[in-house]
């Protein structure tokens, strides 16, 4: 190399390097980590955290709540999710707050670039989730629970240029899961069902109610998963949606995923997204990972 | 017909297909869920190894304080006996009853279920009849915790 490199590559690099040597380390602690720190709930029923930070799939909320906590427990988990489709990368950080298995607050930002249409897009998301009755391994009707997620975009200017009518809005819904012992092969599959009343627009990122309709729409989010082992989980999720904007046609979104629980405090979740039309480009499909660490 | 439309077409037949395989092609009887955990000696394993880990975990062993621990391991046997429909009638007291007023939380539920998967992991029984068995005791949730 002729030239020396820059100052700022350079104190960019040595920093870009030490956030990344304190998350090996700390994913390295926490794979390692004492089983003690963790709750009683047992490995995968708190899910993964989804892209609106609550616990669940990739796409959609399930019922069961964040980590591993149980009665007198509590637990804490954060996670980095990006995305990568034709034209869009997507990337959400959040934390989620578990207390006695009763509730959970979370809180999400995402971030999608539009690689293709030049510029980005961001929403925070702040969401509760209230376990009403169940539990996910042993009632006979699975867990239920009540959720709200608050979503807020940062900058709502070119979601009203296309037709949203609101910058922020709030999405209730109620989400159900059930793990049916021994269902296939031998092997135990998870399955959820939630229903979200809601006005928004891809998710929010579009914005909140639009020219075509404004009202809320009650739409069904689904998913499958069979454990093939007490650690190793592997799905797929439906996830319907309103289609509220008269300039692009909206999709519901799918996905095929798997999740590894490395133990109580690691997991990591890989999906293969197909989320239809966007915005006016089709057909966007592309990956998904997920890295989740829980006390 | 799109990629992924294709591929979820396929999980959901391998997943069919995987079901169809649990039934036998002929119509020789099943084993019996008993049978397949080991009969009366795959038991007695399964309840001893399950016991000492009962014993070596601090939350848990002071709910046995008061227990006449032979007489826990013989009617633990029978019970689980009578619940994979082996040849034993489960005689010990209701599950309600048994567990009154122990003071047993959610946790303490779940860190048993924890010692029984694991036992059953390290006694080798296969996933099938070991979710089968997990599924079982799993509905007795209800009614051990009922009287807390």
């Amino acid at each position: 190399m002729t030239h020396p490199p820059r100052l700022a590559t350079r104190l960019f690099t040595r920093r870009f390097l030490g956030v990344g040597l304190a998350m090996g380390l700390l994913l390295w602690i926490s794979i390692t980590a004492s089983p003690a720190w963790a709750g009683s709930r047992l490995l995968g029923t708190g899910g993964v955290t989804q892209i609106e930070g609550a616990a669940g799939g990739g796409l959609s909320p399930w019922g069961v709540l964040a980590g591993s906590a149980s009665e007198g427990e509590w637990a804490i988990t954060a996670s980095r999710s990006e995305a990568r489709l034709d034209d869009y990368r997507l990337a959400v950080s959040g934390v989620a707050l578990n207390w006695q298995d009763r509730l959970e607050v979370s809180f999400a930002r995402q971030r999608l670039g539009l690689d293709t249409l030049g510029g980005e897009l961001q929403q925070d998301i702040h969401g509760v989730k209230l376990r009403l009755v169940g539990d996910v391994l042993y009632h006979p009707w699975g867990v239920w629970s009540l959720g709200v997620q608050h979503k807020r975009l940062d900058d709502g200017s070119l979601p009203r240029a296309v037709g949203a009518e609101s910058t922020q809005g709030n999405d209730i819904y109620l989400s159900g899961s059930k793990l049916l012992f021994d269902a296939v092969a031998g092997r135990n599959l998870l399955v959820n069902l939630t229903l979200r009343s809601t006005r928004a627009n891809q998710g929010g990122l579009l914005g909140f109610g639009g020219d075509v309709k404004d009202s809320r729409s009650l739409v069904a989010e689904g998913s499958v998963g069979l454990f093939l082992t007490p650690n190793w989980v592997v799905g797929m999720e439906y996830r319907q949606k309103p289609d509220n904007l008269g300039f692009a046609h909206e999709d519901d979104w799918q996905d095929l995923y798997t999740a590894y629980f490395f133990n109580k405090h690691v997991s990591l979740t890989g999906a293969w997204l197909d989320l239809g039309s966007i915005a006016g480009l089709g057909q966007q499909r592309g990956g998904y990972l997920s890295l989740q660490v829980a006390y | 017909m799109s990629l992924v439309h294709r591929l979820v077409v396929l999980v959901l037949l391998a997943l069919l297909l995987g079901g169809c395989m649990q039934r036998p092609a002929s119509p020789t009887p099943t084993p019996t869920l008993y049978a397949q955990l080991g009969g009366e000696e795959g038991v007695a394993a399964i309840v001893e190894d399950f016991t000492y880990r009962l014993a070596g975990d601090d939350e848990i062993v002071v709910f046995f304080a008061n227990s006449n621990i032979d007489r826990f391991v013989a009617s633990l046997e029978e019970q689980i006996c009578h619940l994979s429909d082996g040849p034993c009638v489960y005689s010990g007291p209701p599950m309600d009853r048994a567990h009154q007023h122990m003071g047993m939380t959610d946790a303490h539920f779940n860190a048993v279920v924890e010692h029984m998967q694991q036992t059953l992991i390290d006694q080798g029984i296969p996933p099938g009849p070991r979710n089968q068995l997990l599924g079982r005791l799993a509905r007795l949730h209800g009614d051990i915790m009922s009287l807390q």
